[in-house]
């Protein structure tokens, strides 16, 4: 008995530092844009790890907007975006999920395949039709457009939220049925709120999903007016050939700035992603 | 297993059918034996709901009719009679000075033709789903009066979409969603793939036509140019394969290894750990993954690091590597090894994340069943927590697996503009060792505009995805195996 | 719903379209949208104030947007009809750009110059004659100059390099060795090793059906071949005190300290100035060994044009826009507030253009440089062909080898577009 605790103090310890190693390695490069951000250096730095000298004068550029660089207004511009966006793709991926998983219709396996079967054709390939779609709308050049483009497919991501549907208690429904709920209630009211680890899964996949992406806000966004860009553009076209020498230090500041908050919500997403599943679900 | 699957597939495609069949069948037997009323239906799609003092129905049908025919004058049909040419008079324009401005003829763009012809159809094939299935309801409400029985008022025709009808009000707005911005633009690029829409054939300033099979003949073709383009596909559409099955894979494995060992007892401050891992995906991935690719670059700090430490050195000693830096991200081979890593980094966090969530919900009862039957962790992990996880994951995996084929993010921002090609046979087609089909269909529309062959591949690819995936999905999900668990 | 959505589409399209036509009258506004690259936004800004002040009875709404030169065409073909309508771009995009129907025919639209009391003609005249023969095709004007600073020259650090070793690659690298620095150039691009090519008198051109004609294979009018020269460029990139510069990756190089001289352009005037000092020099390339004789490097003319999209709506006061901001105040203006080279022949000439370093050794390269007409499918197979030269794939003692590399290049740029 006694042996066995020992083992299990070494088995900790090295279970821990396992981790850490692990950890190490995952945040080198995170580290890496940390410090260059810090660098008073505005290209990029070739030669050593840490800056040769450290200064936060590109963080106040970032502030004081040039023709450039106007973060704090693609900041503003992209949170707009993905707040929307998320609140709708999430929407719309729990309703198809929800539709798919629970109920039973004609046409559900045909959906389900269609669905399939359109995943599987090349998105980029799509983009220059969407985007002339958009045009013929006259939603270029508007967050509209954008938001639409983020979200209006998302429907077609809810395998894993209906994954997670099919594992919640089919006796849970009867039994709300039999008590007279209407099918709007049993999905509002109690497959919904057990659900939490998969809306918060799709919150902040659909969240980042503005954030991210680069080429589609370059093709909507196309009027090449700087101060509507999203972040990521914005960014992205920090590291043209002709400003990656004067704006790289600005470019990691920027990184580490968007990364910051995404990071806080992701923190308080994934308590509520851990909590949520244990409350609430009658196992078994 | 084989003849189940085989059922699952065949019994799929039967309902469909047998579906469709009941559907006109249905129609046919209310135009059939419906009353004056109902035949009136097919010109006024009102008239069988106003007969049943359904008014507010008859008058929402009466103005979508209205709408459809408005649709179909104002906009259809200026672009759908062209369809068969794809339009044929040239822009031309001439200056007038008086006004300052351009001014241009009436020009067809063969684009737009084709776009808004597509626009149309979907919608008169919705018109028509409607038309019918509008004739089959009023024949309905008829045999319902005939009987004596009850005709639900317009509110509890609306209460019936929070009830038996849910799945419609739920299925809506997304399904629209999908039809307008993915498989309208999809079905137009099938098109595409027939037309000859390439850099000589732009619209607005050109035309382009329906060319039949030519793109397809002169992908498969040979001699001249066509080699190298089959040349260069088959080995894209190799890597696409085997990087997809890695990327696959590997995240799949170490997300769920990762969440067991950080949700193990034995773990101090797992919310610190897990914390840390997280960090590393809410970096946008366009910032993370050109930092790692200039920190891997030639002349980067990890080549300088390997340099200083003789690594560089070393690895040229016995042969791995010729240059005087380690091509990490420059060259065949450590290119391809490099990105696969690479993808590890950043997608294990993320499957960690759905582990954690999913294995948060294994049976409680069948781990402590096998707690108390004195089973190694090992064993539980193999016999409980992978099919629980398989269970529950397995379609995602199929779906992470079609991703990743088309996962455009990791290569492009890891090799575009760094990585060349010393294959000249590829380089002929535009393409390089390390592209997947979606990266060089990328740079073929947007550095090429050649728009007719990135079509005609992106069919190809689709193909053999659509067999492979669909059988998976069918064995995966199919059978009532969905109840297992539940 | 998406009916109703067309429907009103259709409808608001429908009276825009009528009320446009109603309001069309004397007192309109102009708009115009002009795209330029972000480092020139804030002069962009000035000058279209000068431009709107030389027009005082016109009301105008010009919108300035950013648009880089050297990624203009790639957003413009996407959509046409979306973009600026006066944008600037770099001199090789034009074909491609006039194929597209970007570009306005400036020979139709030469008659809106009369307000502001010129023709074509001037323009033509004010221009280096490179310039305007890059900017011309089929025989019309199809853009204004504005910048004659689009191509590369030799950067040195003149304490470590003498005005003699410059002369030649061979003495250059020998230096740079004795100094233990390294000499850096792009190859794997078709853009810098052509170079090489050009100067041994082989050519590119592009065929009215938008291929591209190349004899690199061959053997040039000045009587060398492709291998000879092929060998000269292996001869430069095997020696080890040559870098190979990834495409974009100079400026961090120069930055980094290793190299003592580099062929690059102004836009890596400032690094080249910082990393070298009081060294800082530049002048025209050197000559490279063909066969036993010295061959002076030639170069690709690059220019930086104003373009008008064939497009736009406002046609005749686009010109007169694009034609305002290459003027030669304007250029002047470039000239001093961005260390722009003019292409205006008058800014040439004067002394505070010739004492500037970096554009005196570009019109010193001038001389020797070439409009390089080439068709879309001639970058791919360039830039892979000098990859296998700057990794040393290619072997200077097997003359099979490199005909056959020289022959799939050929067969590549060659191709007919699919």
């Amino acid at each position: 008995m006694k042996k066995m605790k020992d083992n299990r103090t070494s088995s900790v310890v090295m279970h821990n530092v396992l981790i850490g190693i692990l950890a190490f390695i995952w945040l080198i490069p995170i580290v890496w844009l940390f410090c260059t951000s810090f660098s008073s250096y505005s290209g990029m730095n070739t030669s050593t790890f840490f800056p040769k000298e450290w200064s936060i004068v590109h963080y106040v550029k970032l502030f004081h907007p040039d023709t450039v660089a106007q973060f704090p207004q693609w900041f503003l511009n992209t949170f707009i975006i993905a707040c929307v966006t998320c609140v709708v793709s999430t929407a719309f991926v729990l309703m198809v999920a929800y539709a798919t998983s629970v109920m039973r219709f004609p046409m559900r396996k045909t959906l389900m395949n269609f669905a399939v079967i359109l995943n599987l054709f090349p998105g980029m390939l799509a983009m220059i039709a969407v985007y002339f779609t958009l045009k013929s709308f006259n939603l270029t050049n508007s967050y509209a457009g954008l938001i639409m483009v983020y979200s209006g497919s998302a429907g077609l991501g809810y395998l894993i939220a209906k994954g997670f549907f099919d594992t919640v208690p089919r006796a849970l429904c009867e039994a709300a049925r039999i008590d007279g709920c209407s099918e709007a209630r049993i999905f509002a009211q109690i497959v919904i709120p057990m659900s939490r680890p998969i809306i918060v899964y799709t919150v902040i996949s659909s969240f980042l999903v503005p954030w991210m992406d680069f080429v589609y806000a370059k093709m909507i966004l196309n009027a090449g007016v700087s101060s509507k860009y999203t972040v990521a553009i914005g960014l992205y076209k920090m590291l043209d050939k002709s400003l990656i020498n004067s704006y790289f230090t600005m470019f990691c500041a920027g990184g580490v700035l968007v990364s910051v908050p995404i990071s806080i919500l992701f923190m308080i997403m994934q308590k509520f992603y851990v909590e949520g599943i244990t409350g609430g679900a009658v196992k078994g | 297993m084989a003849s189940d699957k085989k059922k699952g597939a065949a019994g799929t495609a039967g309902g469909f059918f047998k579906a469709i069949g009941n559907y006109f069948s249905d129609f046919g037997e209310a135009f059939a034996k419906g009353d004056a009323f109902v035949k009136l239906s097919a010109l006024w799609m009102g008239a069988g709901y106003a007969r049943r003092k359904q008014y507010v129905k008859a008058l929402i049908m009466t103005i979508l009719e209205i709408a459809v025919i408005v649709f179909t004058i104002t906009f259809a049909m200026q672009y759908v009679p062209k369809f068969g040419t794809l339009g044929t008079v040239k822009m031309e324009k001439v200056f007038n000075m008086k006004t300052m401005k351009s001014e241009f003829n009436d020009y067809d763009n063969s684009f737009q033709i084709l776009l808004f012809s597509l626009f149309s159809f979907v919608v008169w094939a919705a018109s028509i789903v409607i038309w019918m299935k509008n004739i089959v309801n009023v024949y309905k409400l008829q045999k319902l009066e005939e009987a004596g029985e009850h005709i639900n008022t317009f509110k509890e025709d609306l209460h019936s979409y929070i009830e038996e009808k849910f799945h419609i009000t739920l299925l809506t707005l997304p399904v629209l969603g999908i039809v307008v911005f993915t498989a309208i633009p999809i079905l137009l690029l099938i098109f595409v793939a027939f037309t000859n829409y390439d850099q000589q054939h732009m619209p607005p300033t050109e035309l382009f036509t329906w060319t039949g099979f030519t793109n397809f003949l002169s992908l498969f073709g040979g001699g001249g140019l066509t080699t190298t383009f089959s040349y260069a596909f088959v080995r894209v559409l190799g890597w696409t394969l085997v990087w997809a099955f890695f990327a696959t894979f590997t995240t799949y494995i170490g997300g769920i290894l990762l969440s067991l060992l950080l949700n193990s007892k034995k773990t101090r401050w797992p919310k610190m750990w897990r914390t840390l891992f997280i960090i590393t995906i809410a970096v946008p991935q366009f910032v993370s993954l050109l930092l790692v690719r200039n920190f891997f670059s030639n002349g980067g700090i990890v080549n300088t690091i390997c340099a200083n430490i003789g690594l560089t050195g070393f690895l040229r000693n016995i042969g791995l590597v010729s240059t005087s830096y380690i091509p990490f991200l420059s060259a065949p081979g450590w290119a391809h090894v490099m990105i696969i890593l690479i993808n590890i980094w950043i997608g294990v966090p993320y499957q960690m994340l759905i582990a954690t969530g999913v294995l948060m919900n294994l049976p409680a009862d069948q781990l402590e069943s096998a707690r108390v039957d004195g089973a190694k962790p090992f064993q539980i992990f193999r016999k409980i927590t992978m099919p629980y996880m398989l269970f529950v994951t397995g379609p995602a995996l199929i779906t992470d697996f079609v991703k990743n084929i088309n996962n455009f993010n990791v290569i492009y921002l890891l090799t575009q503009d760094v990585y060349t090609t010393t294959n000249q046979a590829m380089a002929n087609s535009q393409a390089k060792e390390v592209d997947l089909l979606v990266t060089w269909l990328f740079r073929l529309t947007q550095d090429y505009y050649n728009y007719k062959m990135a079509s005609a591949i992106g069919i190809i690819v689709f193909i053999i995805c659509a067999v492979f995936t669909l059988v998976a999905f069918n064995r995966m999900i199919g059978n009532g195996k969905e109840e297992d668990y539940q | 719903m998406k009916l109703k959505k067309a429907l009103a589409f259709t409808l608001a399209a429908a009276t825009v379209m009528s009320s446009v036509a109603l309001v069309n009258a004397e007192d309109e506004t102009i708009k115009l949208t002009l795209w330029g690259a972000e480092e020139d936004q804030a002069l962009l800004g000035e000058l279209v104030e000068d431009f709107k002040a030389a027009y005082p009875d016109v009301t105008f709404d010009i919108q300035i947007g950013v648009e880089s030169e050297s990624t203009a065409k790639d957003t413009i073909l996407t959509d046409v009809e979306a973009a600026a309508d006066v944008y600037s771009f770099a001199s090789d995009q034009i074909y491609d750009l006039v194929n597209a129907g970007a570009l306005l025919n400036l020979e139709e639209y030469g008659e809106a110059l009369t307000l502001a009391g010129k023709t074509l003609d001037d323009v033509k005249a004010a221009n280096v004659a490179g310039s305007v023969e890059a900017a011309t095709v089929d025989g019309s004007l199809y853009a204004f100059p504005r910048a004659a600073d689009n191509g590369y020259f030799l950067f040195y650090d003149s304490s470590v390099i003498s005005e003699e070793d410059v002369a030649s690659w061979d003495s250059l690298l020998a230096a740079a060795e004795k100094a233990g620095k390294k000499v850096g150039m792009t190859l794997a691009s078709g853009w810098y090793n052509a170079s090489f090519f050009y100067g041994a008198g082989f050519t590119t051109d592009l065929n009215d059906d938008g291929t591209t004609a190349i004899d690199w294979n061959g053997t040039s009018a000045e009587g060398y071949t492709g291998v000879d020269v092929v060998k000269g460029m292996l001869s430069i990139a095997g020696s080890p005190s040559f870098m190979a510069v990834a495409d974009g990756d100079m400026s961090n190089q120069l930055a980094a300290g290793g190299l003592c001289a580099a062929v690059s352009g102004t836009w890596d005037g400032i690094t080249a100035q910082e990393a070298f000092g009081d060294g800082y020099a530049a002048t025209k390339l050197p000559t490279f060994t063909v066969g036993d004789e010295q061959v002076q490097q030639a170069s690709v003319a690059g220019y930086k044009f104003a373009g008008v999209n064939g497009y736009a709506e406002n046609a005749g006061w686009a010109v007169l826009l694009a034609d305002f901001i290459t003027n030669e105040a304007s250029q002047q203006k470039f000239f001093d507030e961005r260390e722009s080279g003019p292409s205006n022949n008058t800014i040439i000439e004067s002394d505070a253009v010739k004492s500037n370093i970096a554009i005196a050794a570009l019109a010193e390269q001038a001389e020797f440089g070439k409009t390089q007409k080439v068709g879309g499918k001639y970058w791919d197979p360039a830039q892979t062909f000098g990859e296998l030269i700057a990794q040393g794939t290619l072997k200077a003692d097997d003359d099979a080898g490199i005909q056959t590399a020289l022959d799939t290049l050929v067969e590549g740029v060659t191709a007919p577009i699919e």
